[in-house]
């Protein structure tokens, strides 16, 4: 999702810009379900992400609860996630 | 407990949640709304395990629970359960997790918290990039590290030391980096916290501390790592870092080393450490000083040989590492390798970190980050991690002119560079055989530049050939001489003579018969004379006419010229070669008589020795000459057929290019008369080709042109080439016949174009300024998915058009064998480089992240001479600006961001 290998628009977009529904592993359906939570950006995600100190099973869980995610999608999530802030922080 | 908890968990305040999960060895996140239901179930789940865990026994959930923190990077360990290794290990990721202000004073606080935020700025760090130039990666490197090891220290419950133990703090941050299963250790460990209590002993303590988180960083490397993602993050960084140091060994800074190692090296041996001795010999020495200092320690020889390696090792700048490795190995047989390695270092960063305390924050951060930054990452994120070394060295640098105060100071830059060492020097330590690996790497480094090793090469097999040659030659000169021999023995002709004389002649006497002889072998030997000299050119006669024949014969005496037409009629009859030969007036006379014969003729011309050799050595060489004629003409050849083919490929490939660009140019109209249906849906031909080639390539194109359109219209069956009248004129056209419905979108995919910059450059992730001229720049391709011969041309113009703005480049080289796709630029000046710095650190190109470093001046003119001369500023070589071309279809919401 915040993978620049899928050349995505997100690439040159500054990260504010990204709308969640872009995370390449959700999908639209469950990005709009996000963003009905409070979800909209895709930084909220990694906000969340990161408050549950990065624990997968965590996130997963409550990618699971919030929008609905099956268990491919919230692991390609996390996956993501994981590896950005791993690069970036 | 359980019980009353578990009945009602809706009603659990926030706190109660936390405290609860607590209890389970959990250590949750802030129980927020969004967070609180997933804390709820997972409460719930653990619960329902520990029923379970009673009713059958057993206590399995740990295991789940360090299942998840070794997913994360740092993840939350479960201390409890892991022992020693798990507050090693939480600190950290405490640390990083809980970065809190970007900013941590080294020196100040000291408190946890701070540590632990400084331990996490430092995971913001970049990857262990070795590299360079700047200026003391060592300060970042001693920084980093005395912050990680604070962190342990102060889980440990001990009170973190005070400034006194600013070093062991440094230390221990740097031990914290390298956390790695301290299984060895561990017995170790119980032995640190004792020495750290008592405060006398404060640098001991602490180099205790620190050695003994330096051994369990190095063990999780020998022995089974328990922790997988630091192993991991280890071993990457190790073999990275190695490579880098190989590749910035030649950008390190000696000096500095050489003598903050000195520095080092008495205050390592000032401060007494039971166990290790051996860390002393941080004096810049290769190995046979660390050897010895090995030998007095207290610890296991061969753990000490380790040790001393790693402390002369870290301290010293790569190239000495592997010499020092290399011999540390040899020496350090039996030893572990592990326990002592990382001990020595740890020290030596403790040290450089402690003079860095004063330095501003921002430097500090850097240190941290770099040392930190580059172990903690556990996911192969190089890009990230590069740059993140990158930046901090950057810092170092200039950072030791004003740390360089104290012995101490000088110490802890020592420390600071040896920490960057440390990663390439784990990387050595730990494997014997992969001791000689890097100094392989780093020999084969110096190799390609040096064109001596192809050149022995051939310089060898030269001598050979010309050995081989010079005795072939005098062979077969010997052999032509022997058969030129043959010729002039008087005895063949003899023999000759003798046999066909009892046949033919028996009725002549035996008196006679002597006479006869005589008189034909006086012949023989007068006419073989004439003809040598006729041959070797004395002579321009060959020939004996019968007069002057029988006037010699008188000569020698009467009784000669008697038998002279006897012998005459003799070889006349004789079919044989005797010798002589008669010849009449013209050469194919027949000579039916004696009468007839006017010429006698030798056969077998008796030339001097020297005539005769010099006549073999002759036609040795014409023969040899005529050979090598031969070669030559085989090897042009050869090399004309090679360029042919080389040239059709070339147009091959030019021909296929063209066919790819009009099947888009197709398309892409295809796809627009789709939309747009007043188009028409096909291209006459000549349009497409006069926009897809310029005017001016247009001749030279022709061929390859019609090329493509023969292969359009036999290979390609998603276009038609039709007829049609367009304003009254007939043209040939294209149609796209695929039908897009059936056709999924093929997202084409440009190669080697900038996507755009992935995030701000800011003080944290480059260095403030910019340092010298000279860049490296990481990422930029891959060589092994790289195909063709002019790739590199490829990336050298998509570096240009990055910084076109930027006229102050003045040498690019593509590295085509690195595995890192390394590009090496020079600017004119500092300023220009860091304007380019700005333009490509942290951009993305062809789906890779770049990282930019600096690099030491006079190590880029030592890799490129050629450079030292380049004055003039490179510029793109056309307008397209193709490698820009994704960033320009974007608005300025791509240039805001590009730029920095």
């Amino acid at each position: 999702m915040l993978n620049p290998q899928k050349k995505s628009p997100f690439v040159a977009e500054s990260r504010g810009q990204v709308p969640v529904g872009h995370l390449s592993s959700l999908g639209e359906v469950l990005g709009k379900k996000l963003e009905e939570r409070g979800f909209d950006k895709a930084y909220v995600v990694l906000g969340q992400f990161l408050v549950l100190k990065k624990d997968e099973d965590l996130f997963r869980e409550w990618l699971k609860d919030t929008c609905g995610a099956n268990a491919k999608q919230s692991r390609d999530c996390f996956g993501c996630l994981r590896e950005w802030c791993d690069a970036f922080l | 407990m359980a019980a009353a908890a578990a009945s009602a968990p809706q009603q659990l305040s926030d706190e109660e949640l936390f405290s609860q999960l607590r209890r389970y060895g959990l250590s949750p996140g802030p129980v927020t709304e969004s967070t609180r239901p997933v804390y709820l179930k997972k409460l719930k789940k653990l619960r329902e395990e520990e029923q379970q865990q009673h009713r059958s026994g057993g206590r399995g959930t740990k295991t789940r629970n360090s299942n998840n923190n070794n997913t994360a990077a740092v993840g939350m360990g479960v201390r409890p359960v892991s022992g020693d290794l798990s507050y090693l290990r939480t600190p950290g990721g405490l640390g990083r997790v809980s970065a809190s202000g970007p900013e941590t004073p080294l020196g100040g606080p000291g408190g946890a918290s701070a540590t632990l935020t400084a331990g996490s700025k430092v995971l913001l760090g970049f990857s262990s990039d070795e590299s360079d130039v700047e200026a003391s990666p060592r300060d970042q490197a001693g920084g980093g590290g005395g912050r990680k090891d604070r962190a342990p220290l102060q889980y440990r419950g001990l009170k973190p030391p005070a400034a006194p133990l600013a070093a062991s703090e440094v230390t221990n941050s740097n031990s914290a980096e390298r956390r790695k299963p301290h299984s060895w250790w561990g017995a170790r460990r119980p032995a640190a916290p004792e020495l750290q209590s008592p405060s006398g002993r404060d640098g001991a303590a602490d180099d205790e501390e620190q050695e003994g988180e330096d051994g369990e960083d190095r063990d999780p490397e020998a022995e089974e790592p328990l922790w997988s993602g630091r192993t991991v993050n280890g071993s990457r960084l190790l073999p990275y870092s190695c490579r880098e140091n190989y590749s910035d060994s030649e950008e390190e800074e000696d000096d500095d080393v050489a003598s903050s190692r000195q520095v080092l090296k008495d205050d390592t041996l000032s401060r007494h450490r039971p166990r290790r001795g051996h860390s002393k010999p941080l004096s810049p020495l290769p190995a046979k000083s660390a050897v010895g200092r090995l030998e007095t320690s207290v610890q296991g020889g061969g753990g000490i040989a380790m040790n001393d390696r790693a402390a002369a090792a870290g301290s010293l700048d790569r190239s000495r590492n592997l010499e020092e490795s290399a011999a540390a190995a040899e020496q350090g047989g039996g030893c572990d390798p592990l326990d002592s390695s990382p001990i020595p270092r740890y020290r030596v960063n403790a040290k450089k970190l402690t003079p860095l305390l004063p330095p501003p924050l921002a430097d500090m951060d850097s240190t941290l980050d770099s040392s930190t930054g580059s172990l903690l990452k556990t996911n192969n994120h190089i890009g990230g991690g590069a740059f993140g070394v990158d930046s901090p060295r950057i810092f170092p640098n200039s950072l030791p002119p004003s740390a360089a105060v104290a012995a101490s100071s000088s110490l802890r830059i020592n420390h600071s560079n040896h920490t960057g060492s440390n990663h390439t020097y784990l990387k050595n330590t730990y494997n014997k055989p992969k001791l000689s690996e890097p100094e392989e790497e780093l020999l084969q480094q110096f190799k390609r530049e040096e064109v001596s090793p192809t050149g022995g090469f051939s310089a060898h097999y030269l001598s050979m050939f010309l050995l081989t040659a010079a005795c072939l030659f005098f062979l077969i000169l010997g052999l032509t001489y022997l058969g030129m021999r043959g010729t002039g023995v008087s005895e063949d002709g003899g023999l000759g003579i003798k046999n066909p004389f009892d046949e033919t002649f028996g009725n002549i006497q035996e008196s006679e018969k002597n006479l006869m002889m005589n008189t034909l072998y006086k012949l023989h030997d007068r006419l073989a004379q004439l003809a040598g000299d006729h041959e070797c050119g004395s002579s321009s006669q060959r020939t004996l006419s019968v007069q002057e024949a029988a006037a010699y014969l008188k000569d020698l005496g009467p009784e000669y010229e008697d038998i002279f037409n006897i012998s005459l009629q003799w070889i006349f009859e004789n079919g044989k070669d005797v010798g002589i030969r008669c010849v009449g007036y013209g050469p194919e006379e027949e000579l039916t008589d004696i009468v007839d014969v006017q010429f006698l003729q030798s056969t077998r011309p008796q030339m001097s020795f020297w005539c005769r050799f010099r006549r073999a050595f002759v036609t040795v060489t014409h023969r040899l000459l005529l050979l090598c004629l031969g070669v030559v003409m085989v090897c042009v050849v050869l090399r004309y057929m090679k360029y042919r083919w080389t040239k059709e490929e070339e147009e091959t490939r030019q021909m296929y290019d063209m066919v790819v660009k009009i099947i888009d140019v197709l398309r892409s109209h295809n796809e627009a008369c789709q939309e747009n249906k007043d188009l028409q849906p096909y291209m006459p031909i000549p349009h497409v080709r006069d926009s897809l080639i310029q005017p001016h390539d247009r001749k030279k194109m022709k061929k390859v042109w019609d090329r493509a359109v023969d292969f359009l219209a036999a290979n390609e069956s998603r276009v038609r080439t039709e007829t049609r009248r367009i304003g009254g004129a007939d043209f040939l056209v294209w149609r796209w016949i695929q039908p897009s419905a059936s056709c999924d979108k093929i997202l084409v995919i440009p190669s080697k174009v900038w996507q755009g910059q992935a995030f701000h450059l800011d003080r944290r992730n480059s260095p403030p300024n910019s340092l010298t001229p000279c860049l490296k720049i990481r990422n930029m391709f891959d060589p092994v998915m790289e195909i063709g011969d002019q790739w590199h041309l490829a990336i050298q113009e998509a570096i240009l058009e990055k910084c076109s703005d930027n006229d102050g480049i003045v040498h690019i080289a593509v590295d085509k064998n690195s595995r890192e796709g390394c590009v090496y630029v020079k600017c004119l000046s500092p300023e220009y480089a860091g304007k380019a710095f700005k333009a490509l650190h942290g951009s993305w190109f062809d789906g890779k992240l770049v990282t930019v470093k600096y690099l030491r001046l006079d190590r880029y003119h030592h890799r490129f001479p050629q450079a030292l001369n380049c004055n003039t500023p490179l510029k793109p070589s056309n307008k397209h600006m193709n490698s820009m071309s994704h960033l320009r279809l974007r608005t300025g919401l791509a240039n805001s961001q590009g730029g920095s």
